[in-house]
């Protein structure tokens, strides 16, 4: 079983390795075969990763040893989800790039980006060291970089460029003061053991001090306002397949991030700080969901709903509850799953209407391309949180949480965010609504700058990418306890622990 | 005064400073032998690697005097250095033996690399302060005339801004010098002198103060900031294999010298170790700033080490124990990366032509004309960045900030970290044009030397950042 571990992890790592050296090769390889063993090493990985989940083997080697870093693996509820959820969308997303030509670069480049940075956040969220987790975390950067500034939207020039180089260096910023963090916290704690440093008792001024540098590292990454101006950015140039993973892979990595280093050692720091993490979080829900009523181009539109997502996610964090910690474990997972299939439908609808503009009249997709429609509509529906989809659970308990903060939290405040939360839902009811007028329902009233009139509807495997999202969409949504209880013994541990 | 000798344990200096002379001997002999003269060189490169083996397993230590404390010693930390040298200047000279050049000069600049190694190697064991100070200046001044030799103009204002920087600084260190013999009353590194003096409030100030100059002489030689100004004049008008010694063996002996002060020095307080601290983060700052704009590849690459040199230092300025092999370990990261890089650019230049080769536009597509140099080109930048897959520049940056963190120096750590940030933004501007399509030039192959120095600087980078910790294994 422990072969499972490394076939979950650096798998997908080799594969990126011999697909970027098939690329250099003089001669072409051919676009079947690149795809072949791009799709084999990520459901293979995936089904390792499966395994994984249900075995729960574990391995633990020095590595470093001057640093003291070791290759320490293993899961529990918190991470097993996502190491399949990261897994589960990268097949997909390697799906997707074989319904749009690859543009920029050789697909073998593309498969390759999209393998390593699977590899990466499986790694992560492998890591039992924190070191490692931190290691594990950079691997992601330069893949997704490439994806974007290569493979991303060409339509103006230098923009990929600079929202790649944007998204990378907001990132390492962020990272770097993460990393002074992790090595403050594992000599404090005595351990870079992300198990024992749950209970290593640090004092409280300190623990502060930790969770602050520690948040304000994280908070680039989950992106907590206002450190989140590169994604959006970074979603609209990048292709379908890279803001798949880029919001259902490496946003997740932020959050599990905050859960990992800093809701569980650092109790008592986060509690002091929780009440500046919800009123950022807070805002972050009501700054996106205006923007979303104005803005014109559609990826951007689902790119400023994640930073809302993301926002309740922190929210439930900051209320410092068992039933936050789960509400945010299982936004986390909802948020990628429901972006994910966005991103799918939106990205075949650039590609179809060759741009993203809602303000041009086009016919409404439900007439054109029901199945797309469809999807499109669910997507929303999820992300508006409407009852027995995914998103419902995520917000509703959300606001549940913030409504009965944790002990040591003030009640008042944080039902005055909690009240503020749901107002961000209702937002978010109107700009879901907004765009599904739009498209779904298409307009007649915009700037009349040739639209396409006629569009074909999913087919193939971009039909396999989206009705798999949809149905995990459903199924998360009528049956959300599967996941909760996989997560409950790991959240009273981490909550059970710091108290 | 008797002094017992031990020639085994000095032979690390013998060699390269015997062979500078046998060089110039051979020369004598057979005069005009180009090549032969820089096969010697790098023959008597590895013999000295051979010879810090003994000081790699065990400490070892040679020149006592009856009663008194031995002037040379070495141990683990001082043979990596050691080996580093050598090694840097091997793969210099390696580069060098395809250049054209005149053949009357090949001697004597065969014996000025060899002469700078010897002096490089030298310093890091050398425990009094005459022996210190001249083998200081010996890793430098061949260096002078080495950028002087390729007699172009740019080549002669570098090696002219090198000889004034030079001059300055060891007139800086000697001045630290004297402090430091009227202030500890000892002319050695050696012993409890100055833990002696900084307990007297008088002598504790000239302690201090010494301290503080033989530092500044010693950050002109590693070009920090604000001591820097000669770099990137000198990296500019040098050859490239000689801009790689400047880069790498004359950093390597530059901290050597460092740490040799340092150690004596330990007991000097924190807040006189944090000027080092300032200077690290100025460099860093200053370095990548200026590289961000820099267009030409050498004077970049100037930039970059500068950079760099901060981070080398970075971990210096804490008293913490582990602070010294994780700048040590620094140091060998950015050596083998920084090699690469004048390995790529000195193949580019010599199959290209110089010109082609030191504007940084030059790059674009090499990764589609070039596989082999494009890759290793890409994963020394990122190193350098310290970004994966470049791992092992990952991991050494976080052996790094690991001091900097357990000493709670968080100005410093957070310092550090925005500048991490603006590195990669620096290296990513390098990067960016290796994916750019590729200018329609004709390109000739590349030298076999050179080939073969490529590949194998690539495959050093892979190996280590898949096992960092056969870089990293002496920080323990």
């Amino acid at each position: 079983m422990v072969a499972a571990l490394w076939v979950a992890g650096v798998l997908p790592l080799l594969t990126a390795a011999v697909l970027l050296a098939l690329s250099r090769l003089p001669r072409r390889v051919p676009e079947t075969a690149v795809f072949v063993i791009s799709l084999a090493s990520a459901a293979i990985s995936l089904v390792a990763a499966v395994l994984v989940v249900w075995r729960r083997p574990s391995v633990d080697l020095p590595w470093v040893p001057g640093l003291g870093l070791r290759w320490q693996l293993g899961v529990d509820g918190i991470s097993g989800p996502l190491l399949v959820l990261a897994a589960a969308v990268t097949v997909l997303a390697v799906l997707q790039v074989r319904t749009e030509p690859t543009k920029g670069g050789s697909p073998a480049l593309h498969q390759a980006c999209l393998a390593a940075v699977q590899g990466g956040a499986a790694l992560t969220f492998l890591a039992r060291d924190a070191v490692l987790f931190f290691v594990a975390f950079e691997i992601v950067l330069i893949p997704m970089w490439v994806l974007i500034a290569v493979f991303g939207d060409r339509s103006e020039p230098g923009r990929a460029k600079a929202a790649a180089t944007t998204f990378v260096l907001y990132t390492v910023a962020g990272s770097t003061i993460m990393l002074t963090g992790i090595v403050g916290l594992v000599y404090a704690g005595g351990t870079a053991d992300l198990a024992r440093l749950s209970g290593s008792g640090i004092p409280a001024g300190q623990q502060t001090l930790l969770a602050a540098v520690l948040l304000l590292g994280l908070a680039v990454k989950v992106p907590l306002w206002p450190l989140h101006s590169w994604l959006p950015a970074a979603h609209t140039t990048a292709p379908t397949s890279g803001s798949m993973v880029l919001a259902a892979v490496l946003l997740k990595m932020g959050t599990y991030g905050v859960v990992r280093l800093v809701v569980g050692p650092l109790h008592e720091g986060f509690a002091r700080l929780a009440p500046i993490v919800g009123t950022l979080a807070v805002i972050g829900i009501l700054w996106a969901g205006l923007i979303c009523l104005v803005e014109r181009s559609l990826k951007r539109v689902i790119a400023y709903s994640s930073v809302a997502h993301m926002g309740v996610v922190m929210l439930a964090l900051a209320s410092g509850s068992a039933l936050g910690l789960q509400a945010a474990l299982y936004g986390n997972l909802a948020h990628g799953v429901i972006s994910a299939l966005l991103f799918a439908v939106v990205g075949g609808l650039k590609h179809r209407w060759h741009g993203d503009d809602l303000q041009l009249a086009r016919p409404g997709a439900r007439d054109l391309s029901p199945r797309l429609g469809l999807a499109l509509v669910l997507g929303l529906a999820a992300s508006l949180g409407v009852p027995a989809l995914a998103g419902f659970w995520a917000e509703f308990l959300t606001v549940v949480a913030a409504w009965s903060p944790a002990d040591g939290r003030s009640v008042g405040y944080f039902r005055v965010l909690a009240a503020l939360a749901a107002l961000g839902a209702v937002l978010g009811a109107a700009y879901a609504l907004r765009v599904a007028r739009l498209v779904w329902a298409g307009s007649d009233t915009g700037d009349a700058r040739e639209p396409v009139a006629k569009w074909p509807d999913l087919h193939a495997a971009e039909w396999v990418v989206v009705s798999t999202l949809a149905l995990a969409v459903v199924v998360l949504g009528v049956w959300p306890n599967g996941l909760m209880q996989l997560a409950a013994p790991v959240v009273r541990d981490l909550l059970g622990v710091a108290r | 005064m008797k002094v017992s000798v031990n020639w085994l344990t000095l032979l690390p200096v013998l060699v390269p400073a015997l062979a500078a002379i046998l060089v110039l001997l051979v020369d004598a002999v057979l005069p005009r032998r180009t090549a032969l003269h820089w096969w010697f060189a790098a023959a008597a490169l590895v013999g000295g690697m051979v010879a810090t083996v003994p000081a790699a397993r065990a400490p070892v230590r040679t020149l006592c005097g009856s009663g008194q404390p031995c002037l040379y010693a070495a141990d683990r930390v001082t043979a990596a250095l050691q080996l580093a040298a050598f090694a840097c200047s091997l793969v210099a000279v390696l580069l060098a033996v395809p250049v054209r050049r005149a053949s009357r000069l090949t001697a004597v600049e065969a014996s000025a690399v060899l002469s700078a190694t010897a002096g490089a190697v030298g310093v890091g064991a050398a425990r009094d302060l005459g022996a210190w100070l001249v083998l200081l200046e010996l890793a430098t001044l061949p260096l002078v005339a080495l950028v002087a030799f390729r007699a172009r103009r740019t080549a002669v204002d570098g090696a002219l801004s090198m000889l004034t920087t030079a001059l300055t600084s060891f007139g800086v260190t000697a001045v630290g010098a004297a402090l430091w013999f009227s202030a500890t009353g000892s002319a050695t590194f050696l012993g409890d002198a100055a833990a002696q003096a900084m307990l007297d409030d008088d002598k504790r100030r000239g302690v201090v103060l010494a301290v503080l100059l033989l530092v500044a002489g010693v950050a002109f030689k590693l070009s920090l900031a604000p001591f820097h100004a000669w770099t990137p004049e000198a990296f500019d008008g040098a050859s490239t294999p000689i801009g790689a010694l400047l880069a790498t063996t004359s950093k390597i002996a530059a901290v050597a010298a460092l740490v040799v002060v340092l150690r004596s020095a330990s007991a000097i307080s924190s807040s006189t170790l944090y000027v080092l601290g300032a200077l690290a983060l100025a460099s860093m700052t200053l370095g990548n700033l200026m590289a961000l704009r820099e267009q030409r590849t050498l004077r970049f690459l100037a930039w970059s080490t500068i950079a760099q040199a901060g981070w080398v230092v970075l971990p210096l300025s804490t008293v913490d124990r582990p602070g010294l092999p994780a700048s040590v370990a620094y140091l060998v990261v950015y050596a083998v990366a920084t090699l690469v890089v004048f390995a790529v650019v000195t193949l580019v230049a010599h199959a290209d032509g110089r010109d082609a080769a030191t504007d940084l536009s030059a790059y674009r597509g090499i990764l589609r004309t070039r596989p082999v140099a494009g890759l290793a080109l890409a994963l020394a930048l990122l190193v350098l960045a310290g970004l994966p897959p470049g791992v092992v520049g990952l991991v050494a940056k976080v052996a790094a900030i690991v001091p900097v963190v357990h000493q709670h120096a968080w100005w410093l750590a957070i310092g550090a970290a925005l500048n991490a940030m603006l590195g990669v933004a620096v290296y990513l501007r390098w990067l960016w044009l290796l994916w750019q399509p590729a200018g329609a030039a004709q390109r000739d192959p590349a030298h076999p030397v050179h080939r073969v120095v490529v590949a194998l600087g690539l495959l050093a980078l892979v190996v280590t950042s898949v096992l960092p910790g056969t870089v990293l294994a002496f920080l323990r």
